[in-house]
């Protein structure tokens, strides 16, 4: 059967598939009231449309990895471009840079510090007790002053 | 639709500053609907898990790259599109039909209960042309507009419907005798 008016005839498909305007869809109605071809095409179109509709969803079979799951995990080059790699390997450079301006003194540098600090120390050490004998020495002598001074008077020796 | 006091464009937001599980939310929604696209487009249910999962992780890696996250849905099959023609291309010389598979499967003497409807229907999209499947799968089945898929697609709209209105031309008549038969 072939429509009565094919100049005219709407888009059946665009109709089923709700893709016409409202004016559009007026006047297809309006068309199909007028033409049997036009009416069967229709339905056979719903009826298509109908049959597919009964093929249901599947559910997933397993759940989609997400983000937080080890699929979606950088790969070992992409560590290199991550922010904390980026900070840890700053931080690491300004350590290793820090040992680089340090190595200029050997170790027979430092031991020689080292000696010298302690002959230093040696030196003042031995300085102070000096100090400390001699005054003790002084303290002795006037004492000992003292206490002849002392002796001679009670022995009435003294004028 | 469970989930839907938060909108699609609020978890694209907090996704791209890094909160993963919004995106995993994301996921949650929209992972049926991409793995039965894929599911009917590529034939095959272990195909069609795999190619999810690239999908959402491209998604997800390209997220910034959205440029209107009120299209999420458009710009995810857009995605699932590439992937699944992707493998298409790879695997063609072995998915080509021969010509006298075209009637072979769909039970043509029958009167058909539903679950057989739902068989002649998943074998008569098979005897499509993946072009002519896809276009079918996004309307019918996913409810795209013409200028959605246009976009999906990356064709002009003339080419969607041509492809869509042959798809359903190969349908009906792959299809006619049995939903005849089942009205009468």
């Amino acid at each position: 059967m072939l429509c009565s008016n094919p100049q005219q005839k709407p888009d059946w498909n665009a109709y089923a598939l709700a893709e016409m305007t409202a004016d559009a869809r007026r006047e297809a109605e309006a068309h199909a009231a007028t033409c049997a071809a036009c009416r069967e095409e229709l339905a056979m179109t719903r009826l298509t449309l109908d049959a597919m509709s009964t093929l249901r969803e599947e559910e997933v079979p397993r759940r989609i990895a997400f983000v937080s799951d080890k699929v979606f995990e950088p790969r070992w080059w992409q560590m290199f471009l991550s922010p904390t790699f980026a900070a840890a390997a700053l931080v690491a450079v300004a350590i290793l840079a820090h040992g680089f301006m340090q190595t200029g003194v050997t170790e027979a540098q430092v031991q020689a510090r080292v000696d010298t600090a302690v002959t230093q120390a040696v030196s003042k050490a031995m300085v102070q007790v000096n100090d400390q004998q001699r005054n003790l020495e002084t303290d002795v002598h006037v004492q000992t002053g003292l206490l002849s001074q002392v002796l001679y008077k009670n022995s009435g020796l003294v004028r | 639709m469970i989930f839907r006091d938060v909108e699609d464009p609020d978890l694209i937001a907090k996704a791209r500053k890094g909160d993963v599980e919004a995106y995993n939310l994301l996921v949650t929604r929209w992972e049926k609907r991409v793995f039965n696209y894929l599911l009917r487009l590529v034939s095959n249910r272990e195909d069609a898990m795999d190619v999810s999962q690239d999908v959402f992780l491209k998604a997800y890696q390209n997220l910034p790259k959205l440029d209107d996250p009120q299209r999420f849905a458009g710009w995810l099959f857009r995605i699932a599109h590439n992937e699944a023609f992707s493998l298409l291309r790879k695997r063609k010389p072995e998915g080509d039909l021969a010509p006298d598979d075209l009637f072979g499967v769909v039970p043509q003497n029958a009167n058909l209960l539903p679950i057989e409807l739902s068989l002649a229907v998943e074998s008569a999209l098979k005897r499509l042309t993946p072009d002519q499947r896809e276009a079918v799968l996004l309307k019918v089945y996913q409810g795209f507009k013409f200028d959605e898929m246009a976009e999906i697609l990356d064709c002009p709209v003339s080419t969607v419907k041509s492809r869509l209105y042959t798809g359903l031309e190969l349908l009906k008549v792959t299809l006619g005798p049995q939903m005849i038969r089942k009205e009468i």
